[in-house]
């Protein structure tokens, strides 16, 4: 052992000299120009590594199975429902100028849309794009909202609960889908019956976190009732109807946080 | 008639329908076969029934997994329409040509869809005219098209095209007659790779399954005709292959697609599974030893990530021999450049040692077998990525599978449930039921101390009129808890006690009623009718499964025996069946942790609770991402 580190300390300094011999025949002018360039090079990949990091086009939409999530998806890539939906199985996703703005001159940067399914089995999914994501749209049917406010409430409290979304403090938009309907709920009773039903889920879930180990932050200031302005992240509620194609609330919130 | 043929991608956009059919759908059978059959890892099935006020009908599908796309034809359940499983397939091959992702709208695939209705409608005719052996070779015909389509090199393509789908029985004899060609010189090594491959061929999926058996029986015997100098080449190993001759031959399809086996390679592969299975056994004694219990796992707040490096090492160390045996050179050439597309055979292997894998964790047998065979419905047809190998292909796509089951799909916060029954003032009732000795009661006082914890009123029913001792060890548990305990004595029916119990909790002001039920065997009819009677009459919130962890290949038998008998058993109209699995006994286990799996697949209920322990605090929560670790470990 000793001896074959002798001979790589020989050998080592033995090529080091080289180097500094090397080095020495190059005119000082050249090795500055060159340790220039090398350090200007490495300062712009990572400025532009940051940058991408930072500015990521990623929106995510969400919500309970049959809310409508990929009809949206696909009114704002193409503009049309073309043949309809089923329950999906895999999350859409694509990257795409919004259809509304394809008539838009300019250049204009196209959004990365991921829809994934609602279904409770295939929530896991979801936590592979949470942490590119810089939004969130969490589409609620507003025509069937009642049978189901338990269950979408439930889905919002784990995504507000999200580590990755509470670090990152990425918004939030509560989509009002199918207000094309007559009998749909207004956006700001939705809002106050899911702000009412996270309310009750605080009280439940803040007593399971001992055993359950999903929910890492709590919700809210303890002892007020919960509003969705106590969030880290700002939560906005909007209207939209996916079928009629009235999505121009969805698309001023994709280009508030994605800038085009 | 047929009612409706859909195409959509598994993303959940209809590219196609059949507008001529244009029949108006009742209910809405595609969703719900999404939700409870697809996604529920059940695709391995042939078909799937469902029923809506005014209309039932019957589903069946076949996916393209390259492309992402499902097929589903809807017909009602009455006729049995028997050119179904052809016209998907005719369909699919047809509509694969001319996919492209970024189109949306395929009206011109109308016209060929009426001409492969039409055709498939014509064989369906012939066929019920025909004798058996003729319906056999058409569907043959079918089936060595299919393969024309995707691979083009079999049968020198000679009768490829559309004119040779018409006429039948000509034709349907040169096909065979092409693949004679072939069977001459490959029949001894078919057979010899088939005997092989008999326990994997169980796990093919059911539509394709039936119409190529005929069809190679069909062809089985023509060769006895026609070849006769090959006859006695496979009558030798026919021999061999008795058991299961059916079985056997229809490895036809794909020997064509394999790298040349002979039988040599059947020595080979007994050696690999002799191999993986010592391999496995090493990797269990380390576990032992090094691995921390799941309990531990669970207070860990989040797994860390080395140890999911490792657990990869691990997974490929396991599946490193059985690469290596199969001829390194082949398997690293396909390792870098990426697999063409999976066959059937190519993940036979890989999934039967998941499956084995699986087994030993305790997984039972039947379950094991479905999540094979949907994993490879999933899989079949989908192109392999460069530099990954089949087996780590098929091991992600279980895991996801796994975590999909896993995944509870109601709510399994009690407290929350519990405190909206408050609000409505009256009592929330939980119903524990289970065989004997599992823990019910044990089980039960856990309960009650956690939701004692939380400032829950809890009450006890002793509702187990039938065990001697029953009632008092409540009590004891009733007394250290100090909590109150309604109890009626013995002999007494066990509805009555529960009404009575909910009453008295209704009375003093009681949030939850814990009712202990008697044990009972799954079989035992007289037992089983008083305790869907007791759910009936009290409808509680939540019936409870207790399930001991240790059980294997009977959780199965218990759970669907439970459910059954409770909804046959049970007067109301719709019936109230177990609403979640509360599995005890965890902390006896180690690392065979199948039985979750099992009873959560065959119930589709979630586990609320895991008892692991002898003290009271020994409850926890399901940590689902640490039990599937553990189970493709």
């Amino acid at each position: 052992m000793q001896q074959e580190l002798e001979q790589w300390k020989e050998q080592i300094s033995h090529l080091l000299n080289v180097a500094n011999d090397y080095l020495r025949e190059v005119p000082p002018n050249q090795l500055y120009a060159a340790a220039a360039i090398v350090v200007f090079t490495t300062l712009l990949l990572l400025s532009l590594r940051f940058l991408k990091r930072t500015k990521s086009n990623t929106i995510v939409l969400t919500g309970l199975s049959g809310s409508g999530k990929t009809v949206i998806f696909y009114q704002l890539r193409d503009g049309s429902t073309h043949q309809g939906t089923v329950t999906s199985m895999e999350p859409n996703e694509d990257t795409f100028i919004l259809h509304g703005e394809t008539t838009k001159k300019g250049k204009i940067k196209p959004v990365h849309i991921v829809d994934v399914p609602g279904h409770s089995r295939l929530r896991p999914k979801l936590d592979e794009y949470l942490p590119q994501a810089a939004g969130i749209v969490f589409v609620v049917d507003a025509l069937d909202f009642l049978p189901n406010c338990r269950a979408a409430s439930e889905y919002l409290y784990d995504l507000l609960t999200k580590g990755s979304v509470v670090r990152k403090k990425i918004p939030l938009l509560i989509l009002c889908n199918k207000t094309d309907k007559v009998t749909a709920h207004t956006k700001e009773f939705i809002r106050r019956q899911l702000e009412k039903e996270i309310d009750k889920l605080r009280a439940s879930r803040s007593a399971v976190s001992d055993a359950d180990v999903t929910n890492e932050f709590t919700l809210g200031e303890p002892g007020e009732p919960f509003s969705f302005t106590q969030c880290s992240n700002t939560v906005t509620t909007a209207d939209a109807s996916g079928l009629t194609g009235e999505i121009s609330q969805l698309e001023e919130f994709i280009r508030e946080h994605v800038k085009p | 008639m047929l009612e409706q043929l859909l195409i959509f991608t598994r993303g959940g956009l209809i590219l196609w329908s059949c507008k001529e059919l244009g029949n108006a759908l009742k209910g809405s059978p595609i969703d719900t076969l999404i939700r409870s059959c697809l996604l529920e890892e059940r695709s391995g099935a042939a078909s799937y029934n469902y029923d809506a006020p005014g209309a039932s009908y019957s589903l069946k599908w076949t996916f393209h997994n390259d492309l992402g796309l499902v097929f589903v034809a809807v017909y009602q359940r009455i006729l049995h329409l028997l050119y179904v499983d052809d016209l998907l397939a005719a369909v699919k091959r047809e509509f694969s040509q001319v996919y492209d992702p970024t189109r949306t709208v395929y009206r011109d695939f109308d016209e060929i869809f009426k001409q492969l209705k039409i055709e498939a409608e014509a064989r369906a005719e012939d066929l019920k005219k025909s004798n058996p052996v003729v319906v056999g070779g058409n569907r043959k015909q079918q089936a060595t098209w299919q393969g024309d389509g995707s691979e083009g090199k079999k049968n020198g393509g000679g009768l490829k095209g559309e004119g040779g789908l018409k006429n039948d029985g000509g034709d349907g004899k040169k096909g065979n007659n092409n693949n004679n060609n072939n069977n001459k010189l490959e029949n001894g090594r078919v057979n010899g790779s088939n005997l092989k491959s008999n326990g994997g061929n169980v796990s093919v999926n059911g539509k394709e399954n039936d119409s190529s058996n005929n069809g190679a029986f069909d062809v089985n015997r023509l060769q006895k005709l026609r070849t006769k100098s090959a006859n006695g080449k496979k009558a030798t190993d026919n021999v061999v292959s008795k058991a299961e001759p059916k079985k056997a031959v229809k490895k036809n399809r794909v020997w064509d697609e394999k790298p040349p086996e002979t039988k040599l390679d059947f020595t080979d592969h007994v050696d690999v599974d002799g191999g993986e299975d010592k391999d496995r056994k090493v990797d269990f004694l380390a576990k032992e030893q090094g691995e921390s219990m799941m309990d531990k796992d669970e207070i860990l707040s989040s797994d860390s990530e080395d140890e999911e490096d490792e657990d990869d090492d691990d997974a490929e160390k396991n599946s490193k021999p059985d690469a290596k045996k199969k001829g390194w050179f082949s398997s690293m050439f396909q390792s870098i450049a990426g697999k063409a597309n999976l066959e059937k055979s190519d993940l036979e292997p890989a999934l039967k040692a998941l499956k084995d894998r699986l087994m030993t964790k305790n997984v039972a047998e039947e379950i094991a077998e479905k999540l094979c065979e949907s994993v490879a419905a999933s899989l079949e047809g989908k192109k392999l990525a460069s530099f990954t190998r089949i087996s780590s292909t098929v091991q992600a796509a279980m895991e996801e599978a796994l975590v999909r089951i896993l995944t509870p799909r109601r709510s399994i916060d009690i407290l929350r449930d519990v405190h909206a029954a408050k609000e409505q003032r009256k009592p929330y009732v939980v119903v524990f039921v289970g065989v004997n000795g599992v823990g019910k009661s044990t089980n039960l006082a856990k309960v009650a101390y956690w939701l004692l914890q939380h400032n829950v009123k809890v009450m006890m029913a002793a509702c187990d009129t039938f065990r001697s001792g029953a009632v008092e060890q409540l009590r004891t548990h009733a007394r250290r808890l100090q909590i109150p305990i309604f109890e009626k004595g013995y002999e007494k029916d066990p509805a009555v006690v529960a009404k009575e119990a909910i009453q008295e909790a209704s009375r003093n002001g009681s949030d939850v009623v814990l009712v202990d039920t008697a044990g009972r065997m799954q079989d035992n009819e007289p037992l089983m009718r008083a305790l869907s009677k007791l759910i009936y009459l009290n409808n509680p919130d939540l019936v409870l499964f207790v399930g001991e962890a240790l059980v294997g290949n009977d959780a199965v038998d218990q759970l669907s025996k439970f459910n059954q008998k409770l909804a046959d058993l049970s007067t109301s109209p719709t019936p109230r069946l177990i609403d979640g699995i509360l599995l005890t006994k965890f902390d006896t286990i180690d690392d065979k942790v199948g039985a979750a799996l099992s009873m959560v697949y065959i119930s589709g209920a979630p586990v609320m609770f895991v008892g692991c322990g002898q003290s009271y605090t020994d409850l926890k929560k399901l940590n689902v991402k640490s039990i599937v670790k553990t189970l493709l470990k």
